[in-house]
């Protein structure tokens, strides 16, 4: 009964719901980015290439991509470089403090991505904590959201965690051993960290920045909340074509972002890839 | 020689302290907004109050936000629950030349952008007929968003159930439908457990997914906040959130009880 004599009925709840829930509307969408746009109704009959042609040719979504890429590309980079001391000391530590300071990394998992950008317009807002503490001291208001310093900001804090743990997790796979022995052998620590460890650890440091990447490309409530309509992404625009009723417009541009973002992890794949082999 | 190296690993303490204050920073401040008597913002702040609590406990569309989302939630962790662990089950022990097709099947909500996955069932609910009317189709979304993180925690806990002790349960003469209950399920209980939690947390804090598939004129707790500070600053939302926060706490505390978290693998 549970799948010992027909195995098949396990899968079956999986295999429906994801079919006609996912499968199912993901083919839909890609319908209807070929369907003509109508502000009436869903969409106009006929089939049409212009959506497409628009999202690639129209100088404003290509600047709203290009946007989107640099925003992406600020976010990972500041992941990586926040996240890699981290990472190296949670791997290394025998402190007893290691579970406290686990949980803290693992924490903002657990509050919503909405409440963490509340928690940090609460602290940039122009009237905010940051610009509060400053005019105590009588220091001049900064400009801190409603720009892309703000939306940066908040996104960096909030993928941060998905950098520190898989980069860990490829310091922990590096045997101590071959530190010590770089060491014995007169490497200085800078030497062995260049030569031994950052090659070692290329592995998760590949998957967090395809993981940061992915989901700074696709984030759209941060860029919605601190961005406040002055931070346009691909995300927000689409959106946007959601409200004004120009579906097939918006599905032709938000099916553009997702295979933008798959080449780009194409092409990173294959860089890394070939760093990777050079370095070891 | 000696005193630059000292310094600098202080430096490099320091610098990973300030991540980890970076880290808790914005949550803090949210659940310090909350206890804040004046209306406004106001650094160093007017005072202790609970009053923007009573806001919110005694808000109709807060109350009715926190029901929906506790309502969606239990029912995307029940129901992805059921399907994540049936899948887990048929990948590990019978998958056969598919399985690798059927992993990525099965993961595919979880790898694909949350924002786009929204639009598509929005779409499709509306061709279908269903639009967003009612609230099931954001019951089935969130459930569909689900399934991947129960699936992955069951997977990892029946890979360290070797088959060999399902083997000697039915070559003792038990039936399927025993093994499963007696031996297979109570083995992977913490996984099943962990995966719940995971479905739960990802559920109740999901804004992609609501903001664009709930129903006319019903709305999630996240959603609520989010359309709060869209049209500015209002103490309650920060009282609203730290109550969020404290339930999904309380989830992971039960969860600690029951199985312990150290099964969880990320």
């Amino acid at each position: 009964m549970t799948g010992a004599n027909r195995p098949w009925l396990l899968a079956l709840p999986v295999l429906a719901v994801v079919g006609a829930f996912l499968v199912a509307p993901y083919l839909n969408i890609v319908l209807m980015s070929f369907r003509v746009p109508s502000t009436t109704q869903a969409y106009a009959p006929g089939f049409t290439l212009d959506n497409y042609a628009k999202s690639l040719f129209d100088w404003l979504y290509i600047e709203a991509l290009l946007d989107t890429a640099r925003l992406a590309v600020i976010v990972t980079v500041s992941c990586l470089i926040l996240a890699y001391p981290v990472a190296f000391h949670l791997a290394r530590t025998t402190s007893r403090w290691r579970g406290v300071l686990y949980s803290i990394v693992l924490s903002p998992l657990l509050v919503g991505v909405v409440i963490r950008s509340f928690g940090w317009i609460i602290l940039l807002a122009n009237n905010g904590v940051v610009n509060q503490a400053l005019r105590s001291y009588d220091l001049p208001r900064m400009q801190l959201m409603y720009n892309e310093f703000g939306v940066i900001l908040a996104l960096v804090h909030i993928f941060l965690p998905f950098m520190i743990l898989p980069l860990m997790g490829a310091i922990q796979g590096i045997d101590p051993r071959l530190e010590e022995a770089a060491r014995s052998l007169g490497a200085g620590r800078g030497t062995v960290f260049r030569r031994v460890i950052l090659p070692l650890s290329l592995p998760g440091i590949q998957s967090g920045c395809i993981l940061v990447f992915i989901l700074a490309c696709g984030s759209y409530i941060t860029p919605a909340l601190l961005g406040a309509g002055r931070v346009h992404t691909t995300t927000t625009m689409v959106v946007q074509m959601l409200d004004q009723f120009l579906w097939p417009f918006g599905a032709a541009l938000a099916l553009t972002l997702a295979l933008f973002g798959l080449i780009a992890v194409w092409v990173f794949t294959r860089l890394s890839g070939r760093a990777m082999r050079g370095m070891a | 020689m000696n005193d630059r190296v000292t310094s600098g690993r202080l430096a490099l303490g320091c610098a990973i302290a300030l991540v980890y204050i970076f880290l808790l920073l914005p949550i803090v401040i949210v659940v310090a907004a909350s206890f804040n008597a004046g209306q406004g913002l106001k650094f160093p702040p007017d005072g202790f109050s609970l009053r923007w609590y009573v806001a919110f406990f005694t808000s109709e569309p807060f109350m009715d936000s926190l029901r929906l989302s506790l309502a969606v939630a239990v029912v995307a962790t029940v129901a992805s629950g059921v399907i994540g662990t049936t899948a887990a089950l048929y990948y590990v022990r019978h998958a056969g030349r598919w399985r690798e097709v059927f992993r990525i099947y099965v993961l595919a909500p979880l790898l694909l952008p949350e924002i786009l996955t929204a639009i598509a069932l929005l779409f499709f609910y509306y061709q279908i007929g269903l639009g967003t009317r009612t609230v099931v189709g954001l019951y089935i979304g969130h459930i569909v968003v689900c399934i991947p993180f129960v699936f992955l925690q069951v997977t990892a806990a029946l890979y360290n159930l070797p088959p060999s002790t399902e083997e000697a349960a039915r070559s003792l003469g038990a039936a399927p439908g025993v093994v499963f209950r007696r031996i297979t399920l109570p083995l992977i209980k913490p996984g099943v457990i962990n995966g719940a939690l995971f479905a739960f947390i990802i559920s109740f804090d999901n804004v992609s997914i609501s903001l664009l598939l709930k129903g006319i004129g019903t709305t999630t707790l996240p959603m609520q906040v989010f359309d709060y500070l869209r049209w500015g600053f209002d103490p309650t939302t920060a009282a609203a959130s730290t109550v969020s926060i404290l339930m999904t706490l309380g989830a992971v505390v039960l969860v600690d009880r029951l199985v312990g978290l150290r099964t969880v693998r990320f």
